[in-house]
């Protein structure tokens, strides 16, 4: 977990400055990026543990793990850094260029720190989606064989499989103390060192908690940790690399055509190889089978349910939020309470709410979409009370010099100004809806399995993934991801597009 | 004007020289949007020459190409005879916004300017740093961020980043615009001294600006642009005695000639 953390953000810095900084990098980066993260990542996951067990039997599942939840935690936070780099305000840039910053000076002094307040601030988030996906992968079945990993995951399935009830709450008490203790040591005080390195002069004040006059310290470590970045020991360093990077930019063109030949000869390799002949050949096959209606009216019914968790969660997100910005003793206790419930992973939950369906003895169409409420709440919640603070104090005293109060407040000044970041947070929490899809419409705990009673693209997947049908799986993954970027392209970016014009915004 | 034989004998030669420039921005419709077309101007040593416009007329690209931040299409850059190919601490710049780095302390954010000079030591860097803080008023404030001072201490803070590495000519674009007038009359004084010192540097000092006021009594030399494409519709050598007066009779002519030439 931690490690895929690592690896996530080194990555994500690597991606997101090289497509922040460079015209080209961009244009070729961002759009993969974007089809990656609309990708569902339980359907990596059973061709991840092909790959990965492949290499090596035994420790092939574990990497595997670790790969599924580096996929889950990376896109945000490459998003992330990606806009926080193309943010950079041009006077910056200019004046680092006027001071004769050299490549790696700038990576060092201007890129990374820029950067930073967005990494702290996706953490928590990206945390939690790892968590989800953990408890997800630990028990993957594929086929006959099923692997094990070893975490709570497993344990708490377990716990609730066999009724041991007491022993699934403790085990969900456990996580919660966990995320807590995550909360108040590593993301508040980054956070707090975070607000220094932006750039607006007056940055709105994230609430404080009062708990946090006891993590203060941990703050000043990390700070104290930051400072000696910049030591004499650190800048020896930074000159002794100079004349090796000069060797390096000598060397370029080689260097790239040498990488580009040695990616080229492996594509080639895979191609020829006669097994992945077979496994286009199974591909086309298995798009044949599933048809031209069949994937639609899947595609269908799970966009409903996406979109009804998306309607049920704005009817409660809207009025609190609204709520919590006008009461700001509300902000101080709900905000907190909020991330730790939203970083408590909701695969977790899936034993109870199967539970309660099930003794109240409602459909499971109201379970799934409960799931999948689960899965795109906070990013509602977040994006919309994070657009309610930055609303300019002057419009809030207008409307009190006014007396625009009540509805008409609401229509003229939270609504306007939520409307990007309420569209931003749709687009967001959609793409976690179709995440959470694979688990919420066929639920599958150890030898029990739950379905919704109509169709749905998830299910489909389950059902491939449980059969291990490579094929099965590739196709309606490739249906789904192809149907989210398409939704995405046509109609979330150009509504995005449009509410941010309405702001006056820059889009 | 900083009168020593030695200068007035490389007076001969300007400091810096465009030379023929055009430049030309391209808009979002792929139009081209002419800025300059073969504008020719000269800055000389110890010279305060200031560039008047009509807004959103060039003047801040103008600055940036003599930075060597921009790079003309046709023509060329000649700083001390040599053509300028990139930016170079012999020039510095300070921005109408002080673009300081939020991250870094006060010291830390001076210190930036001295990454190239590799013979200094770390103790030696950070005593030159404090000498120029100590000039623009900041000693004591080494350790602030940027974000606990006021904008007109931020300013100052972008004065001695630009002033720490000795440059010859010091490039200002509107640096007094974003600042209250108290403030801005205090700096204004202070970059006044500055330059009238010989001992310290710079050489030379260009500020580009659209108060009229300030420019008649900082500038030896003003020239007034056009609107695009930049033509020079005018230059005024300013020859009232330092520190100026704005209330005396000759300053007024001086502004209401710009302004005649502006309009």
């Amino acid at each position: 977990m931690a490690i895929s953390l690592i690896f996530s953000i080194l990555f994500s810095l690597c991606v997101g400055i090289s497509a922040g900084v460079n015209r080209t990098a961009e244009k070729i980066l961002i759009p993969i990026l974007d089809v990656f993260q609309s990708i569902p990542i339980l359907s990596f996951f059973p061709l991840a543990l092909f790959i990965f067990i492949g290499i090596h039997p035994i420790i092939g599942p574990e990497i595997a793990a670790i790969f599924l939840i580096f996929t889950s935690q990376v896109w945000n936070i490459a998003f992330g850094v990606y806009e926080a780099i193309k943010l950079i305000p041009p006077e910056i840039l200019e004046a680092s260029r006027s001071l004769g910053l050299g490549k790696i000076r700038k990576l060092v002094d201007l890129y990374i720190p820029a950067a930073f307040p967005k990494i702290a601030s996706n953490l928590p988030a990206s945390w939690a989606n790892g968590l989800y996906f953990l408890v997800a992968c630990e028990i993957i079945t594929i086929g006959e064989s099923k692997w094990r990993l070893l975490g709570i995951g497993t344990l708490s399935t377990e716990f609730m499989l066999s009724g041991r009830i007491l022993e699934f709450w403790i085990s969900l008490g456990a996580v919660l103390i966990a995320v807590v203790i995550m909360n108040l040591f590593l993301f508040i005080p980054l956070m707090r060192l975070s607000e220094r390195y932006k750039f607006e002069i007056y940055a709105t004040e994230v609430p404080r908690v009062w708990i946090e006059k006891v993590t203060r310290p941990i703050g000043e470590a990390f700070r104290r940790a930051f400072a000696s970045l910049s030591s004499p020991r650190y800048e020896a360093a930074a000159s002794s690399l100079a004349p090796l990077t000069a060797k390096l930019k000598k060397y370029r063109k080689p260097v790239l055509a040498l990488v580009a030949s040695i990616c080229l000869i492996m594509i080639l390799h895979g191609l020829s190889s006669s097994s992945s002949l077979e496994e286009f050949a199974a591909l086309i096959k298995g798009f044949e089978k599933l048809g031209l209606v069949d994937p639609l009216i899947m595609i269908g019914f799970s966009l409903s349910r996406v979109a009804a968790a998306i309607v049920i969660g704005l009817a409660w997100v809207i009025p609190v939020t609204i709520l919590m910005h006008e009461k700001r003793v509300l902000e101080k206790i709900l905000v907190p309470t909020f991330q730790v419930l939203a970083s408590l992973p909701a695969t977790l939950l899936i034993p109870l709410i199967v539970k309660l369906v099930l003794d109240l003895k409602l459909t499971l169409e109201v379970g799934s979409i409960a799931l999948i409420l689960l899965g795109t709440q906070w990013y509602l919640f977040f994006f919309i009370s994070g657009a309610l603070r930055d609303i300019p104090r002057e419009e809030e005293e207008l409307c009190m010099a006014l007396k625009i109060t009540g509805l008409k407040k609401l229509r003229h000044l939270y609504l306007p100004r939520a409307l990007p970041s309420l569209v931003m947070g749709c687009l967001v929490a959609m793409g976690g809806g179709w995440n959470t899809l694979v688990v919420a419409e066929r639920i599958v705990l150890d030898h029990f399995t739950w379905e919704v009673e109509n169709p749905g693209i998830g299910k489909a997947l389950s059902e491939a993934v449980s059969l291990g049908d490579l094929s099965a799986i590739v196709t309606v993954t490739i249906w789904m991801a192809g149907f989210i970027v398409v939704l995405n392209r046509l109609f979330w970016r150009r509504l995005y597009e449009k509410a941010a014009e309405f702001v006056g915004a820059a889009v | 004007m900083k009168a020593t034989a030695e200068i007035a004998e490389k007076m001969l030669e300007p400091l810096l020289r465009l030379r023929d420039i055009s430049f030309s921005y391209l808009m979002r419709k792929g139009e081209r949007l002419q800025v300059f077309e073969k504008l020719s101007l000269s800055v000389s040593y110890a010279e305060f020459l200031g560039i008047a416009g009509p807004s959103g007329c060039g003047k801040s690209t103008l600055l940036r190409v003599m930075a060597g931040l921009l790079k003309p299409e046709n023509g060329e850059v000649l700083f001390r005879g040599k053509p300028l190919r990139e930016p170079t601490p012999r020039i510095s710049m300070m921005f109408q916004n002080p673009a300081l780095f939020p991250w870094y302390t006060v010291l830390e954010n001076v210190m930036l300017a001295l990454i190239h000079e590799r013979e200094l030591t770390r103790e030696e860097k950070e005593e030159r740093v404090k000498v120029f803080l100590d000039m623009v008023g900041l000693i004591g404030f080494e350790t602030a961020y940027p974000s606990e001072l006021s904008g007109g201490m931020r300013q100052r803070v972008a004065l001695a980043r630009a002033l720490v590495s000795q440059p010859d000519l010091l490039l200002m674009d509107e640096p007094f615009s974003n600042l209250d007038p108290l403030t801005a009359i205090s700096l204004r004084r202070e970059i006044e001294t500055l330059w009238q010192n010989q001992s310290l540097p710079p050489s030379s000092v260009v500020m580009v600006s659209h108060d009229v006021e300030e420019l008649v009594e900082l500038a030896d030399r003003i020239i007034v642009l056009t609107k695009r494409p930049v033509k020079i519709a005018g230059i005024i050598e300013i020859k009232l005695e330092r520190p100026r007066s704005r209330r005396s009779k000759e300053f007024y002519e001086y502004v209401d000639e710009i302004y005649t030439l502006l309009s």
